[in-house]
């Protein structure tokens, strides 16, 4: 399913070492909920790598070699280039071979001198919708989006929040008439979206 | 104002896209505002006015307090785990709070309640990945 | 099959009207939803086109009732082909004054005049003549010939919910008989996996997270499983004395961990130089 980016050898190395690391339990939910005292902590003392990064926004318009020749929606054109260490999701984490001509991206990385963007992570045709559910089968959901109506086909990685839990595989109780908050993959092809993610409410 | 550090809510953000775009983005627009841009460090705000408070009703999730910030304004926005910050300016309105009322996101023992703040791909790719849909924030003006 | 269908359709033309009259006589806003459709304009007087609506409404029940109990009589079969023939002409001429209006069909719809209304009226008109050909009243029917008799009313029903809802109510209607075709067993066939997007919540959420992220500036590179352990493999820099340097930052976490199952929990994290291969230190 999902491509291979390294080599077995190297998968097994990364793997025993991941395993030799640091320890670290993770707190997560149950914690204080009080605003004013987040806003009292003493903020990370870090220097986040992503906020100094350029963003770039687009179609690509061709693909040579490992550079992506992308027109930005506002007359603009970039140049991203992807590197081994570059992210690519489409759909899924992927690999540079799945990105096609026509397809959209949002591009994160690194200017560089010549005006190219090294690019750290790239997004294709991914969208993030506030949609209805307007009708449930067993491949795909029907929603609305904006007075447009748009079909979201399930794949494997699909995966349903409700009410806040944790994203799940289950579909099942997803409902006709729920808003949906959908994030999903589109199709230039068909204009359709592979569903990766839906968020119902109560 | 200006993206100072003066609390002014916490909460989740998720992203939208508007402007000019591809794909079913194409069809957003400008947004309230009428100048939104996926390309720029933007936001919506669930109070920029009356109209839009009418639709976004954070009221029904309890986060009746939320003040009104219109088109224009300024904000800094703070990853809650990781500590990134990006400025933004308030284009539009949103995200629609009532629909996923009690929604929460947690780290360092600390968790965000409710949408309080959707951004531009440009604004949340600068503090967090696009593919996790919804981080938890402090925001600050 | 005529003589069935004849039999049968008054069943299906009670319900239709039943339903239909009552929304309209009990409907608590029957005068802001006459303003909806193009009656005020072709009755002139919004309260007129109320009292229209009432009393098509009243019709609809008084020939439902009619039908169900006698439906050999030849009176409710012609009276519902004229009423069904009434939709018609009305429908025509809410679409030639106000094309953009609502039906007023059922008295609680907001749509527009489509194709479905026309077709729903005609069904009335058609049925209505179709009705005057019933041999038997229609529990004769059921009984000697219960399976077709059932057949065609479930058709019949079904095809009047979709032109009724459309095809938005019609898949609620279909999900709610057949079940929700998105049900774990539906789906992709095998066992109940975590997905990855659920391991990366519940990562980005983690101290793990907390402790590394300063480092990492990609999306999630790759991920893999393995005896039970689920690994996600991110790339960063790290600053050092000769400038940053790629670094590969690797989680391993537990398969089945996400956010509503708080064990094992426990993240494993380590930063790989990507050149030297060597493991470096995870806070600096």
């Amino acid at each position: 399913m999902t491509p291979t980016r390294t080599s077995p050898a190297r998968r097994s190395f990364l793997a025993s070492a991941a395993l030799g690391g640091a320890t670290i339990v993770g707190a997560s939910a149950l914690g204080a909920l009080d605003a004013d005292a987040a806003f009292a902590a003493p903020a990370p003392s870090l220097d986040p790598a992503v906020t100094r990064t350029s963003f770039a926004e687009g179609r690509i318009g061709a693909v040579k070699g490992s550079v992506l020749h992308v027109a930005g929606s506002r007359g603009e054109t970039h140049r991203i280039q992807l590197t081994n260490a570059t992210s690519v999701w489409k759909a899924r984490p992927t690999t540079a071979d799945a990105i096609e001509v026509g397809d959209g991206l949002y591009a994160r990385g690194v200017e560089m001198p010549d005006g190219a963007i090294a690019a750290d992570a790239v997004w294709v045709n991914i969208v993030n919708l506030y949609t209805t559910i307007r009708g449930i089968q067993r491949d795909r959901l029907h929603l609305s989006h904006g007075g447009h109506e748009l079909v979201a086909r399930t794949i494997p990685e699909t995966a349903a929040s409700y009410a806040g839990g944790a994203l799940t595989s289950d579909l099942s109780r997803l409902r006709i008439g729920q808003p949906a908050q959908v994030l999903g993959a589109w199709r230039p092809a068909d204009n359709s979206i592979d569903l990766v993610r839906v968020t119902v409410g109560h | 104002m200006a993206c100072s550090s003066n609390a002014l809510w916490a909460g989740e953000t998720t992203w939208f896209c508007c402007g000019a775009a591809w794909g079913p983005c194409g069809s957003a627009g400008g947004g309230a505002c009428g100048n939104c841009a996926s390309a720029a460090n933007h936001g919506a705000w669930p109070n920029a006015s009356q109209a839009c408070w009418d639709i976004t009703r954070p009221d029904l999730c309890g986060e009746g307090g939320i003040p009104r910030r219109g088109c224009g304004s300024v904000m800094n926005v703070t990853h809650q785990c990781s500590g990134a910050t990006v400025c933004i300016t308030i284009t539009d309105c949103g995200p629609r709070t009532r629909s996923f009322c009690g929604e929460q996101s947690c780290c360092g023992g600390s968790c965000r309640i409710n949408r309080v703040l959707d951004l531009t791909p440009a604004a949340f790719t600068a503090i967090g990945s696009l593919d996790s849909g919804v981080l938890p924030v402090l925001i600050t003006e | 099959m005529f003589s069935l269908i004849a039999t049968v359709s008054p069943l299906l033309l009670a319900g239709l009207l039943g339903w239909t009259g009552l929304a309209k006589l009990r409907s608590r806003s029957l005068l802001a939803q006459a303003g909806r459709t193009a009656l005020p304009r072709l009755v002139r007087g919004p309260r007129r086109a109320a009292h229209v609506l009432r009393a098509s409404g009243a019709a609809e029940v008084a020939l439902a009732a009619a039908l169900v109990a006698a439906p050999e009589a030849t009176a409710p079969a012609v009276g519902t082909a004229l009423i069904g023939v009434a939709f018609l002409v009305y429908l025509g001429a809410a679409k030639a004054v106000a094309p953009e209006s609502s039906c007023g069909c059922t008295a609680n719809d907001t749509q527009p005049v489509t194709w479905r209304s026309f077709a729903r009226a005609g069904f009335v008109a058609g049925g209505g003549v179709v009705a005057l050909g019933a041999d038997e009243p229609w529990w004769s029917t059921l009984a000697d010939r219960p399976l077709p008799a059932l057949a065609l009313l479930a058709a019949g029903a079904t095809a009047l919910a979709y032109l009724s809802g459309g095809p938005v109510a019609f898949r609620r209607l279909r999900l709610r008989l057949l079940g929700n075709p998105l049900s774990r067993d539906a789906r992709s066939g095998g066992p109940h996996r975590v997905p990855v997007a659920a391991s990366v919540e519940l990562l980005e959420r983690s101290l793990a997270w907390e402790t590394v992220s300063p480092l990492i500036r990609s999306g999630l590179v790759e991920h893999w499983d393995e005896d039970g352990w689920r690994f996600l493999h991110y790339t960063g820099a790290r600053g050092s004395e000769g400038g940053d340097r790629p670094v590969s930052v690797l989680f391993a976490m537990d398969a089945t961990a996400h956010l509503d199952r708080p064990a094992g929990q426990a993240i494993r994290v380590s930063v790989v130089d990507q050149e030297t291969e060597e493991v470096l230190p995870v806070t600096a």
